[in-house]
């Protein structure tokens, strides 16, 4: 979801790829789905393959379609909801719903269609960050499995609290939002403003909106270069994209590294940054475990090694946890997760469990 | 800034028209620095040129193609393109080639073959731009996607990250470097058959092709040039951000054909240029800085943007030449 909500900016372009490409990408993957026996196909249905996030989640949906020996599906909708939702259809008809669904919702209303078409069709479904707030997995027993999500606050008021203490609880600070109507930007912001309040110390100099994107964030952080000079302390980043972009603006300004950045998302070249001392922190949603643990979910009610009807709300709307990357574990980070394949133990599947989704 | 179609007619006249995107530009700083004195700052001159040279370099590439009566919307394919191969050709953090400035060079062929294809297609196969360089876009697009598979490759380069690193007078390498672009363009306007024929063709294909210019070359030849000087623009993106992916390049369209048609070419062709270009891309420029250094909120930004686009072109549009409007 983080870097692809950039893609919203684009739509245009996305939705015209969609109708050029999204026929050929889908028309091969529903074939192949046909071709499944007895275990059900598992398949990933998300946004796009041009980020990271997406690309990493779209490995952890292979590596786990590996461990179990099932046939692995993605489906991409380029920002295209209709298409989201008929590929789903589709893909449900091919396999007559011997399938298990891990879905992160082009928007959130796309979210019913697509659970309604799997508890027609007997498939088995979890969804990802996007859900109306009144679509309950417990309302579509058994096949609506889980909706897993994860909250911006307390990531967006961590990573400000990251800051804060990297400036030395004291001195100004600009911060870098997505898109303003985005859920995980208002949340992330949220989250910087809470910081913010309990320490009066640090001064929020300004807020811009760089839309999650590099060329925007560079250029915002150029200007307050001039606007305020050697008061900016620390730079708040609502997405690694953002982050990586103010540090080559404080490059070209010869700050790289005097001024602790910090994004969120927890992409390897931020991870790097960290290392290099550029970024002060990130935060990992792991999308590689999203993408394979999605499935797993789904694949352990399909196959019946548990009945989601009897499982505790909080395993079935669940905040997931992420890690927080600083310069303190890094260098960890990214042995386990970048200079090699993440190994997971996909049987646990609710070890990430970090309480029930509130919503309003 | 002389408007050269009925230069003719107008010789020898001085028109505020022509000027209008200038005085637009003064007005703009300062009322800027009026809220801001710190606008003036010789480091933010610095800023808004670092920000104004990939605009600058793809606005006039856009230039010839407009100055046509043509569109091209390539632009952000190219630049995705140009960023993505720049970080695989030159010393990066993904593979182990370093071919340095000849892979920049390899990057700019690039760029002028998509064009080509373009140029190509458009007038052989005889699909309007718009369609083609849509097209072309989303090719572009998707093989920067293809060869990167979503990741982002560090650009670790010295001469590439020296653009924007180096300086020279206090400007950086890839402002000059911009400004050079700016010459080459203006060189090939103004003092080369192919230049001179934009115009004719913008002005009117039909009677330009009459009088024995040879518009299907010149049009291939316009595209080519525009998508080298993209691919040059994806390769200041680069530089710029210190790493080439897909995703480089988004907006960049939007601006070019804005900062193009804000500086004074009008959409019909066969007038404008590349100097009243180069006042449309610092008027971009300096309005998206100015807006950060007054404080204007980042949620009236969009708009503030979008009047200042009408203000512009509605001062510099000659009404008394335009019998239609589409």
């Amino acid at each position: 979801m983080e870097t692809s909500q950039g893609n919203r900016a684009a739509a245009f372009s996305r939705r015209t790829i969609v109708r050029l490409a999204g026929g050929l990408l889908a028309a091969p993957a529903v074939l192949r789905g046909a071709q499944a026996g007895g275990k059900p196909t598992v398949v990933n249905s998300i946004r796009s393959l041009t980020n990271p996030y997406h690309a990493t989640w779209n490995r952890g949906g292979a590596a786990f379609a590996k461990s179990v020996g099932a046939r692995y599906v993605t489906l991409v909708t380029e920002g295209n909801s209709e298409k989201g939702v008929s590929d789903i259809k589709a893909i449900l008809e091919k396999t007559g719903g011997n399938c298990v669904i891990n879905v992160d919702p082009n928007d959130s209303p796309d979210a019913r269609p697509i659970v309604e078409a799997c508890k027609g069709a007997g498939a088995f479904v979890v969804t990802q960050w996007n859900k109306p707030a009144d679509l309950h997995p417990w309302d579509f027993n058994p096949n609506y499995v889980a909706h897993i999500s994860f909250s911006g606050v307390p990531y967006g008021k961590q990573m400000a609290e990251t800051l804060i203490a990297a400036i030395g609880g004291k001195g100004g600070i600009v911060a870098l939002g997505g898109i303003e109507s985005n859920v995980p930007a208002i949340e992330r912001k949220k989250g910087l403003d809470q910081a913010l309040a309990a320490n009066p110390g640090v001064k929020l100099l300004d807020f811009q909106v760089a839309n999650w994107q590099a060329e925007q964030a560079h250029d915002k952080v150029a200007a307050w270069l001039t606007q305020f000079g050697d008061d900016i302390k620390g730079i708040w980043a609502a997405n690694d994209d953002m982050a990586l972009a103010a540090v080559e603006a404080l490059r070209a300004d010869g700050r790289a590294g005097k001024v602790p950045v910090t994004g969120i998302d927890g992409t390897k070249l931020a991870c790097e940054a960290i290392m290099k001392g550029e970024m002060a922190g990130t935060v990992a949603w792991d999308p590689y475990w999203q993408g394979g643990m999605g499935l797993s979910i789904g694949y352990h009610a399909k196959t019946g090694a548990f009945d989601p009807a009897k499982e505790p709300k909080d395993h079935r709307e669940f905040y997931g946890r992420a890690t927080i990357i600083t310069a303190g574990n890094a260098k960890q980070y990214y042995a386990d997760n970048f200079a090699k394949e993440e190994v997971l133990d996909w049987n646990d599947i609710w070890g990430r469990v970090t309480g029930q989704i509130q919503y309003g | 800034m002389r408007a050269r179609a009925g230069a003719a007619a107008s010789l020898g006249r001085l028109r505020v028209i022509d000027w209008a995107p200038l005085l637009v530009l003064v007005l703009l700083c300062g009322i800027i620095a009026a809220i801001n004195p710190r606008f003036l700052l010789f480091g933010n001159f610095v800023r808004i040129a670092q920000a104004a040279m990939i605009p600058l370099v793809l606005a006039i590439g856009e230039t010839f193609i407009i100055l046509m009566g043509s569109i091209d919307l390539s632009i952000e394919g190219v630049v995705a393109l140009g960023a993505v191969l720049t970080s695989l050709l030159v010393k990066n953090g993904a593979n182990a080639h370093d071919l340095g400035v000849a892979g920049v060079g390899l990057v700019v062929l690039t760029g002028g073959l998509v064009g080509l294809v373009n140029g190509v297609v458009h007038v052989r196969l005889r699909i309007p731009s718009f369609m083609v360089t849509l097209g072309t876009w989303f090719i572009a697009a998707g093989i920067a996607n293809a060869a990167l598979g979503g990741i982002a490759v560090r650009i670790n380069d010295p001469i590439v990250r020296g653009l924007v690193l180096q300086r020279v007078l206090g400007f950086p390498w890839g402002v000059w470097l911009a400004l050079g672009t700016l010459a080459l363009g203006w060189f090939i306007q103004d003092h080369t058959r192919p230049g001179r024929y934009l115009y004719a063709l913008g002005g009117g294909e039909e009677l330009a092709a009459l009088s024995g210019i040879p518009a299907a070359r010149v049009r291939i030849l316009a595209f080519t040039l525009a998508g080298a000087f993209y691919a040059l623009g994806g390769v200041l993106s680069g530089a710029q951000l210190g790493l080439g992916n897909a995703q480089v390049g988004q907006g960049r369209l939007f601006t070019a054909i804005t900062a193009v048609v804000v500086g004074g070419t009008a959409l019909s062709g066969g007038e404008g240029g590349v100097l009243q270009t180069l006042v449309g891309v610092l008027i971009v420029t300096v309005l998206a800085n100015g807006m950060v250094l007054m404080g204007v909120s980042p949620s009236i930004q969009t708009a503030v943007q979008g009047l200042m686009i009408i203000v512009a072109v509605s001062l510099s549009i000659d009404r008394k030449r335009l019998r239609i409007v589409k």
